[in-house]
């Protein structure tokens, strides 16, 4: 149960980010064809959402942790 | 920091205008103001913009028309830009340069009729060889296909035969056309092809030669592309016109070759020139550009404009030194430290912090008046991104590439500066790889003897397994101190920004602004109290209450100085606390990697040699791409953590850059 709670918190959150960075990319893909310039605002935005798919990393790992603890 | 700039204003008389313009441009340190705003909403009609001559706008066509012939003589002899002595081209520039612009046209005329002399039949002869040869090469293959047909074709004296060339897609249309042409031929025809490559195939219509005007009309209309040879090759047979596309392919490119030889002497002669004389009229022209943002009275010029502190005496005294008191100089207001939205922003930092400035290609410039954050970003961009990446071999790596690139790039400032900041950040990965005492990995602890049999770290150089500090820190079992280690981070991250925003406020006597900011500030250090709390037993329980106060005050305090907004900031700010576990979660993921291509290494997936083979290359595969992944995936995050979570509480942008009206040195 606990190794399946990881997997959850971890994988829903990259399913997650990687739709919302998949928009996001999409978008500045052509963004960045009409103004070359917004390539280095464009790094940062595609970035944004990965802050979801690290806290399901870090909550994941807390609750292998958990497990280790709990042993 | 940013830069003190003055705004001044110089008024002389009008027909010194000119060579008043000039002397601006040689000093190039004048940010210009456009006045044509200012002008239209004046009352007075005494004032207008300042209009330049028809004579001097018939000059700008000149120059026009020169740039595009200097640029056309440029692409052909190709100069070799980077191995010209600057100051050879700055004495040809001297000699091209005169302020009558009359001369200055004069003298790059004579200069391009020289060089149209000596190129004029070289250029022209190459230009036609690369056509023909252009022209042959795509004979060449069909002629090749159609040759054995037409071989055969020539034995039958009664036939006559039109080679054709299709596009691979529309091959079908030869069977339609074989239908056809049988018809017209009453059945005497027949056609062969063969494909010539991925697009085309070649195909020969053999037929009666009774009938070739009929078929030559029938192929005229339906628009089929035949080969026709060069008007010289066309009348002899096709295996010695073959023979002759061949043997020219052979001969024009030693034919080129020569006339390349000879070009480059004329290159050699010429290129300074071309080059001085390109960034003269590239600079004249940009002078001529400036004057309609100027004004004017019957009088008297006015050129408005924003300067460097520091530059205000040399102008002046520029000014004086060549129109004593025709032209004045007045400095208008200078402007320290409050908000001016249109005052242009130069940074001036010292040589270390400077390359750090590389930040602003992905933001705009602080507005002036505000705190430059560039020192921030040069000390903690690197110790974030060495914190994530933190591993001795890793960090040996990327600060020796950093180096080499940054000495191999100077003249390149973007990766010059990159590669200063990937040396520095490499420093930092190598503190930090000591800490946690990482090499490629857990090479260095395996050595030593401190991990047990499953490879995890069991003992220590200081300290034990419960210690709260020891020695070394591993991040895969030290994970939770680390976490905390990272919020602590982010909260003095988070907090020199804020206290950056108060000084803001406090420069722009907006206290509402620094309010907001310490409201923010107040709210993450009562998180944090409260944090400690649940991460160490030891800590007071009335701190943590302080703390709960300190965040309430705190939303108070911000929503006192930004309304509701403020308030929600503060509620989200503590969310910001959180995004600094990224420190920890990519530094371990990287770990991990590591640790499993060692892994890989030490107990390869297959026995025998074929494993260690396999087991070394599954290492480098894996620690190459960690160390790919190492560079990139720290450094977008550590600037994310920078432009988002801090300077997302204080930044503001600057609506205009410092850009000088300077002879640039031409154009690139």
């Amino acid at each position: 149960m606990i190794a399946l709670s990881a997997a959850i918190a971890i994988g829903l959150s990259a399913i997650a980010t990687a739709l919302a960075q998949s928009r996001i990319g999409a978008a500045m893909a052509g963004a960045i064809a009409e103004r070359p310039e917004l390539v280095g605002s464009a790094i940062i935005l595609v970035a944004i959402p990965e802050t979801m798919v690290i806290l399901g990393f870090v909550v994941a790992f807390l609750i292998t942790a958990l497990k280790t603890v709990t042993k | 920091m940013i830069e003190k700039m003055a705004k001044v204003e110089i008024l002389g008389l009008k027909d010194i205008a000119l060579d008043a313009i000039d002397v601006i441009h040689d000093l190039g340190t004048l940010h210009i103001e456009d006045l044509t705003e200012r002008i239209g909403s004046m009352d007075t009609k005494r004032v207008s913009r300042m209009e330049m001559d028809p004579k001097f706008a018939e000059h700008e066509g000149t120059l026009n028309n020169l740039r595009a012939k200097v640029g056309d003589m440029i692409r052909e002899l190709q100069p070799k830009v980077d191995e010209m002595a600057p100051e050879d081209v700055a004495t040809e520039y001297k000699g091209i340069w005169s302020d009558n612009v009359e001369v200055m046209i004069s003298r790059i005329q004579t200069m391009l009729q020289e060089v149209e002399r000596d190129t004029r039949d070289t250029v022209e002869r190459k230009s036609d060889l690369l056509v023909e040869l252009s022209r042959l090469e795509k004979y060449a293959p069909i002629m090749g296909k159609v040759q054995p047909l037409a071989d055969r074709v020539a034995k039958m004296t009664d036939m006559a035969s039109i080679a054709l060339i299709i596009e691979r897609k529309y091959k079908a249309i030869l069977n339609y056309l074989n239908e056809e042409i049988s018809k017209i031929t009453e059945g005497e025809c027949e056609i062969i092809s063969s494909d010539v490559d991925d697009e085309s195939t070649a195909a020969l219509i053999v037929f009666n030669r009774r009938y070739l005007k009929q078929v030559h009309e029938f192929l005229a209309v339906q628009d089929v592309n035949q080969v026709r040879l060069p008007s010289d090759l066309s009348k002899k047979p096709i295996d010695e016109a073959v023979g002759e596309v061949r043997a020219r392919i052979a001969q024009i490119p030693s034919e080129i070759d020569e006339i390349d030889s000879r070009l480059v002497g004329v290159t050699d002669k010429y290129s300074v020139k071309l080059i001085a004389a390109r960034n003269a009229i590239h600079d004249r022209l940009e002078a001529m550009d400036a004057v309609p943002k100027f004004g004017q009275t019957d009088q008297v010029f006015i050129i408005s404009g924003w300067l460097p502190e520091p530059d205000v005496d040399p102008m002046e005294k520029a000014l004086t030194d060549k129109f004593g008191n025709k032209v004045v100089m007045t400095v208008v207001d200078i402007r320290e430290e409050h908000e001016a939205e249109d005052t242009p922003v130069a940074l001036h930092n010292n040589p270390f912090t400077r390359y750090f400035e590389i930040l602003y290609l992905l933001s705009k410039y602080p507005r002036y008046g505000t705190v430059d954050p560039t020192i921030v970003f040069a000390f903690f961009f690197p110790i974030l991104f060495g914190m994530m990446v933190g591993d001795i071999g890793y960090g040996l790596i990327i600060m020796v590439l950093g180096w080499v690139v940054h000495r191999k790039f100077i003249d390149k400032p973007l990766i010059n500066m990159a590669g200063f900041v990937m040396t520095i950040g490499g420093a930092w990965t190598i503190f930090f790889g000591a800490i946690y005492l990482e090499f490629f990995g857990n090479w260095i602890t395996r050595w030593l003897g401190l991990l047990n049999a499953d490879g995890d770290l069991d003992k220590y150089l200081l300290g034990s397994k419960n210690s709260i500090f020891k020695y070394p820190l591993d991040r895969i079992e030290g994970f939770t101190f680390m976490l905390a280690v990272c919020l602590i981070i982010g909260w003095v991250h988070m907090g020199v920004g804020l206290v950056i925003g108060i000084i803001n406020g406090r420069r722009e006597n907006n206290l509402k602004h620094s309010m907001e900011k310490g409201g923010l500030f107040a709210v993450l250090t009562g998180a944090m109290m409260i944090i400690a709390k649940f991460g160490m037993a030891w800590w007071p329980a009335w701190l943590a209450y302080l703390g709960a106060l300190l965040v309430v005050a705190g939303i108070v305090l911000a929503g006192m100085g930004a309304g509701f907004g403020g308030a929600i900031e503060g509620i989200v700010g503590m969310g910001n606390l959180f995004s600094y576990a990224r420190l920890i979660a990519i530094g371990l993921a990287s770990v991990i990697m590591a640790n499993v291509a060692n892994q890989i290494l030490l107990k390869p997936p297959m026995s025998g040699f074929g494993g260690i083979v396999v087991g070394i290359l599954m290492f480098i595969l894996l620690q190459t791409l960690n160390i790919v992944i190492g560079v990139f995936s720290p450094s977008i995050h550590s600037l994310r953590l920078h432009l988002v979570e801090s300077f997302g509480k204080f930044f503001e942008p600057a609506s205009v850059r410092y850009e000088p009206f300077k002879k640039t040195g031409g154009e690139e």
